[in-house]
């Protein structure tokens, strides 16, 4: 990203929805497909006034279907469009979880590369609004173990414009996660067309005594844990992995090897997902560099319960970052 | 229909049976990995469509298409061998072997690939009509179903946005009256699928699937209603599959009969050359050239190298390399 572009302060939404409209006027062959999408402009307004200049052709609104969406994505694509759905939330990916995996993620592989699935698949995931059971998933860990997947999920406004541009130039099937609390957050935003690379995490802030890899909501929770105890003599760099997959193992190893000590964050339920990965991987390849054991913050092993006081029973937040990182310091350095 | 057409189709049919016969006995005798449905049976739909589908179209064929790819390929790429090739596993497939008989594809045959998740490309064809006619292209973007595969949602999605979009897309439901045990009538609420297609709007047809004549001219139809930006249409092809269960019959003999004595395609088209003059030898001349052709691609099959190693781990993305574990 150049540095002496312009920025301006924005929230999420309004740099994904800057995104969306410098990629339609990039690509013609990009088009937008959803529920509400159109002249509503999304239940988000991440759409919005896109259906205004864009028309109903290329702001295409669409009943009840969530197969439909993404298999038209799917086939569009394989005819050398570029589709960007959105699914109003990701725990409706369930609907359309076949199309996903078994043709967006296959297309290019199974028929030997003579196909490409180059669309991406918005979403709204993520709990902390009182949605309940069926509005509040982190639904990563249901696709991580998808080989042809790539799955995106910024952590701030800037990194959202850039990652959603690369994203609809990518002629790979992007997955792209939108924590949903994080909607309003806001940032400085470089103002024009941009990409943010895929593939490659960030180090959100640097530091030499701990690593904490986090994703999307964790990541703020994350800094504002580095700031609590900078003042208390410990010095964490957090790493924001921005594509879950395939991520960037480089980044994470290289920062585990030289910190000798990790967090790894993340609000879905701990079995079989991203926790589980990041853990077994930097176990493997920093074993002889580590402290102690890889510290885990995850969600509970639990639906994600309606009333305000059960849910933040089972959402990990800044205290969990804080508590993970005190053991993770506790554990004698092996004077490496 | 005039002879010409009627013994092209009547030669398209026989390349169909002598390749699903030739690869079932090549199965038989474990030289083809994997699983095999063949399209016997069913060749005069299979033609009909082979026949109306241009190079320009795209169709998604299901688990019993071997004989429309194969057609396909050989009219639109001059070389319908890859086709066995894909089923038999080898380098020279038109995937290279990754793909198999549920899995084979040439967009430059108008072939956008079976799909093992059947009907799953209900919804999929939706897009390619789309983008078609987004652009102003004259495509018919053509899913084939069986019936059973009517039972997944997808097919109400794909109806109902294909008819709120005008979108040129084609139906072509195969009732072969089973969905592997189940017969039609007893998985659906009408046996007569076209009944659940009704509602939707646009032109819906039941048709003999087995009368190659009446066949290709419904085809034919639909197509013309398509490229004349008409908007979507159903068809539905009654018809019969020779191959019952994986472990044999199970159907009661007198439909057995009934369809391969009876009303079989290929008996029926020739009846109908005989009636324009044809002999027993020319009918005979016809099946004769196709079981050569089928001989010659079962060879170049079995010949073939196998897959390069490296195909493994290839293009599982467009822009990431996956190393091999
Ligand atoms: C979504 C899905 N469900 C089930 C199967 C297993 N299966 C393969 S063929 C088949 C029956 C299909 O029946 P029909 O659509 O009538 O096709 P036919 O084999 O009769 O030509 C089933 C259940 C599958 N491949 N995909
Ligand atoms: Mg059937």
């Amino acid at each position: 990203m150049n540095t002496e572009t312009k920025t301006r302060k924005s929230t999420m939404v309004k740099a994904i929805n800057q995104a969306l409209d410098l990629g339609m006027e990039a690509f013609p062959e990009m088009f937008l497909i959803g529920e509400d999408i159109g002249e509503m402009g999304g239940d988000f307004g991440v759409t919005r006034k896109l259906w205004a200049k864009y028309g109903n052709e290329r702001v295409r609104d669409t009943p009840l279907s969530e197969a439909a969406i993404i298999g038209t994505c799917v086939g569009a694509a394989m005819v050398g469009m570029r589709p960007v759905a959105e699914i109003m939330f990701a725990d409706f990916l369930g609907e359309c979880y076949d199309q996903i995996v078994n043709n967006a993620a296959k297309m290019h592989y199974m028929f030997d590369g003579q196909f490409k699935a180059s669309l991406v698949i918005r979403t709204a995931c993520g709990g902390g609004f009182g949605g309940g059971p069926h509005h509040s998933q982190s639904v990563e860990g249901w696709f991580l173990n998808v080989p042809g997947l790539v799955i995106v999920a910024p952590s701030n406004p800037a990194d959202a414009k850039g990652l959603l541009l690369a994203s609809i130039e990518s002629d790979d099937p992007v997955l792209f996660l939108e924590h949903k609390a994080l909607y309003r957050s806001k940032g400085e935003v470089p103002e024009g067309y941009y990409t943010t690379p895929l593939g490659t995490a960030a180090v959100a802030r640097a530091g030499t005594d701990v690593t904490v890899v986090a994703t999307m909501r964790m990541v703020p929770f994350a800094l504002e844990a580095a700031e609590m105890l900078a003042g208390k003599g410990v010095s964490v760099e957090v790493v924001d992995l921005r594509t879950i997959r395939p991520y960037d193992a480089d980044t994470v190893i290289e920062s585990v090897r030289r910190t000798g000590r990790a967090v790894v964050a993340n609000e879905a339920p701990g079995i079989g997902g991203l926790g589980s990965e990041l853990s077994a991987r930097i176990s493997q390849d920093c074993f002889h560099q580590l402290a102690g054991p890889v510290v885990r913050v995850d969600g509970a092993d639990t639906p994600i319960p309606f009333s305000d006081e059960l849910e933040h029973l089972v959402l990990p937040g800044t205290d969990h970052i804080v508590s993970a990182i005190r053991r993770a310091m506790t554990q004698p350095d092996r004077g490496a | 229909m005039d002879e010409s057409t009627l013994s092209s189709l009547y030669s398209d049919m026989w390349l169909i049976r002598a390749f699903e016969q030739g690869l079932e006995s090549e199965f038989e005798k474990g030289n083809v990995p994997g699983m095999l449905h063949t399209g016997l049976g069913q060749e005069a739909t299979q033609a009909a469509l082979a026949a109306n589908l241009e190079a320009t179209d795209a169709y998604f064929p299901d688990h019993r298409c071997h004989g429309i790819n194969a057609l396909a390929q050989q009219r639109h790429r001059g070389d319908g061998r890859r086709i066995m090739a894909e089923l038999f596993g080898r380098s020279t497939g038109v995937c290279s072997g990754k793909g198999g008989s549920l899995h084979s594809a040439d967009p430059r045959a108008g072939n956008y690939g079976d799909n093992a998740i059947e009907g799953s490309y209900m919804a999929t064809v939706l897009g390619v009509a789309l983008a078609a006619k987004m652009r102003g292209e004259p495509k018919v973007a053509c899913a084939i179903i069986g019936d059973g595969t009517v039972g997944r949602g997808e097919f109400h999605e794909s109806l109902n946005m294909s008819a709120i979009w005008e979108l040129p897309t084609l139906y072509a439901c195969v009732n072969n009256g089973y969905a592997i045990f189940t017969p039609v009538g007893k998985g659906h609420a009408s046996a007569n699928i076209i009944d659940l297609a009704r509602g939707y709007g646009f032109p819906c047809e039941q048709v003999d699937g087995n009368d190659i004549e009446a066949a290709h001219a419904a085809v034919l139809r639909a197509c013309d209603h398509i490229r004349g930006g008409k908007g979507p249409y159903f068809l539905e092809f009654m018809t019969w599959r020779w191959q019952g269960l994986f472990t044999g019959e199970f159907r009661p003999p007198d439909e057995v009969r009934y369809w391969r004595e009876e009303h079989d395609a290929i008996l029926m088209a020739g009846a109908r050359l005989k009636e324009m003059g044809w002999t027993d030898d020319d009918l005979e001349k016809v099946e004769g050239e196709a079981r050569d052709i089928i001989e010659s691609w079962i060879e170049f099959a079995k010949e073939s190298p196998p897959p390069d190693p490296a195909k493994a781990t290839a293009d599982v993305y467009a822009g990431f390399e996956v190393s091999p574990s």
